[in-house]
């Protein structure tokens, strides 16, 4: 029994707030009965994400933030790390911390400070990286997320989980592995693109769960404009932290797991390697404190080499920026500073959009649909607009709208693998008539006309 | 010292003073002769004294292993016994701190921690300079710069300490 005794985490800051229960037992994931173990072990899982701000230009330069452009052409001689180089703040990338922080209810601290984290990397030109380690933009936030669980995975069950901090810090550059020739070429476009890091408490315990939060985070950043959340272009990326423990206990050794492309490979990582440690600790060894890579193609996590051990990171404070002040209103405003020099706390609260959680709930309450209903809506890009644009034209009821979207409607665009905005361009193109029966109308829109009739003769359309 | 040498120390021609000159000799009480270029306020002779050794906390004897971390982490040699020596003087320097009292005090960044920090507004000014910055580089392959694979690990401390003793340093 005593082997199956963890340790106590190594890293200091991880404070326990709630102790993770596995009264609610994540659906997905069929818990394998432990044979020797009275109470079984559970997974705990913790987030960091990075992800990168949607601005022109970078966090410490007036480079050009681009996904695709020629090798080194995005790069300034700040970017380079050439000596004689300073940064320069980005004022968007500022407001789009404070944005992100006002959204996930976060304490936005009115000084910040910048520090620098050493590590020597070829794709990190000057050997550090700028980030706010001691005193970052905003604190203590919290991100609710929706499960589908219950028997039929139709009842919402509202979940949060604890924002740690939200920092602001540079991207390093790309590095592509020539093993061929036993070499790396690097690419330095994205060294320097302005990041918002997330790093979230361990309250998770699962990867369903994880995923949620993901996918929910997802589309606050872009129902705020502040980052496009698209995993497979490394907008947005997420590590995990696991480890596993008995609830009651101290947590475990947690190891990180990265290269992680998709949502979904997120939850399927997350639960390898959740499975991996209870089978380590059954076995009676011990779980490492390492870093491991999710190999999409096996399902697999494995260690990565490269590692040497603990890192020392030997923070210290940028000695060539001075502190980052917010402020909270224009009354607060020190006498003679410029209106582009200062960012103001109160107008960008006002200046917040619809963020999903009050989408979800105006639907509900507006059409009187089911929360789960609304749940699907917002989940696909473009859904709400096109279910608004239908309601407005027809006299059915929204329920039976929905009925006709979720199952017809999506089930078409999948088959076809066509996205919902694409069929509401369509819709867009032409009025649609007044309509009495919901097929009717849906049947008017250009998409829907050519899908049925299409389907009758066995054939894809051709929608423009 | 006379003031012409002062004055000729600091630079100023001796036409200019010349003038000044007759109205302090000629002045009859005794001003003295700080008052024109006096308002700096750096003394003629140094005021501070060293700190006593008695007053410093005992020196610190750097062990191996940390000397191999630090190697380690800044890439740096300092394994002779100049760069030891040079380490040991500098540690001791740094101690003289100690007998400051700052308990109460906030510690600073820098002393320019006051000044406002310049925020850029969200305009592209810079990039495009890709053939610059690979002429920089010896080793490039088609506009990206080249880089061995990975980290390559640092030898371990006596397959360096082989390697130094050939080295010239």
């Amino acid at each position: 029994m005593n082997k199956q005794m963890s340790m106590l985490c190594p890293k200091a800051s991880r404070v326990i707030r709630r102790i993770s229960t596995s009264s609610l037992r994540c659906d997905s994931q069929p818990q394998p009965r432990a044979k020797s173990a009275p109470q079984q072990l559970v997974g705990v899982v913790g987030l960091e994400v990075h992800a990168q701000i949607n601005s022109n230009t970078k966090l410490f330069s007036g480079s050009s933030v681009r996904f695709s452009a020629p090798p080194n052409s995005l790069v300034s001689f700040f970017d380079a790390s050439l000596p004689g180089t300073l940064p320069v703040l980005n004022k968007r990338c500022v407001e789009a911390a404070v944005m992100t922080g006002l959204a996930l209810n976060c304490t936005i601290n009115r000084k910040s400070l910048f520090d620098r984290k050493h590590y020597f990397y070829a794709d990190l030109p000057s050997g550090y990286q700028i980030t706010q380690q001691r005193q970052p933009i905003a604190v203590d936030g919290t991100l609710t997320y929706s499960l589908l669980g219950g028997t039929k995975r139709s009842q919402v069950i509202r979940k949060t989980v604890n924002i740690k901090q939200i920092q602001l810090e540079q991207d390093s550059g790309k590095s592509l592995h020539d093993d061929l020739r036993s070499q790396t070429l690097i690419d330095l476009n994205r060294a320097g693109v302005g990041l918002m890091e997330l790093v979230m408490e361990p309250d998770m315990s699962c990867g369903e769960e994880a995923a949620a939060a993901v996918r929910e985070l997802q589309l606050i950043l872009q129902a705020l404009g502040t980052c496009q959340g698209n995993m497979s272009e490394g907008q947005m990326r997420v590590d995990a932290n696991v480890s596993v423990h008995k609830p009651g206990e101290p947590l475990g050794i947690r190891a990180e797991v990265k290269n992680i492309n998709s949502v979904r490979c997120l939850a399927r990582a997350i639960d390898y390697e959740i499975q991996r440690q209870i089978e380590v600790l059954q076995r009676g060894q011990t779980v490492q404190n390492e870093t491991r890579a999710y190999d999409s193609k096996s399902g697999e996590t494995i260690p990565m080499r490269d590692k040497e051990g603990l890192q020392d990171y030997r923070f210290m404070p940028e000695p060539n920026l001075p502190p980052l002040i917010v402020y909270e209103d224009n009354a607060s405003l020190p006498t003679g500073i410029d209106a582009c020099q200062a960012v103001v706390v109160h107008k960008i609260r006002e200046g917040l959009p619809e963020l999903p959680g009050v989408k979800r709930d105006r639907l509900v309450q507006t059409y009187g649909i089911l929360p789960e209903h609304s749940f699907t809506l917002v989940n696909e890009d473009g859904l709400v607009e096109y279910f608004e644009a239908v309601m407005k034209v027809t006299k059915k009821e929204p329920r039976k709208v929905i009925g006709w979207v979720t199952n017809e409607l999506l089930g078409h665009l999948k088959e076809k693998d066509m996205s919902v905005s694409h069929s509401l361009a369509s819709l867009r193109g032409e009025p649609p008539p007044e309509a009495e029966s919901t097929e009717q109308v849906c049947s008017q829109t250009p998409l829907s006309q050519a899908h049925w009739s299409g389907s009758q003769r066995g054939e894809t359309p051709d929608v423009s | 010292m006379s003031v012409i040498s002062i004055a000729a120390k600091r630079g100023l021609s001796l036409k200019i003073i010349r003038p000044w000159c007759n109205l302090l000799t000629n002045s009859a009480s005794s001003t003295r002769v700080t008052c024109l270029w006096s308002s700096t306020k750096v003394p003629e002779a140094a005021t501070w004294e060293p700190v006593p050794e008695s007053q410093l906390p005992p020196p610190v004897q750097v062990p191996a292993d940390l000397v191999d971390k630090l190697e380690r982490l800044a890439l740096v040699d300092f394994r002779t016994k100049q760069g030891l020596d040079c380490l040991e003087k500098a540690i001791r320097f740094a101690d003289q701190l100690h007998v400051v009292d700052t308990s109460g005090v906030e510690p600073m960044d820098s002393v320019l921690e006051d000044r406002a920090l310049n925020l850029r507004g969200d305009a592209v000014v810079e990039g495009d300079c890709a053939e610059e910055l690979l002429q920089l580089s010896k080793n490039t392959v088609e506009e990206y710069f080249v880089a061995p694979p990975g980290n390559i690990p640092l030898p371990t401390r006596e397959e360096r300490t082989a390697m130094l003793k050939h080295s010239e340093f």
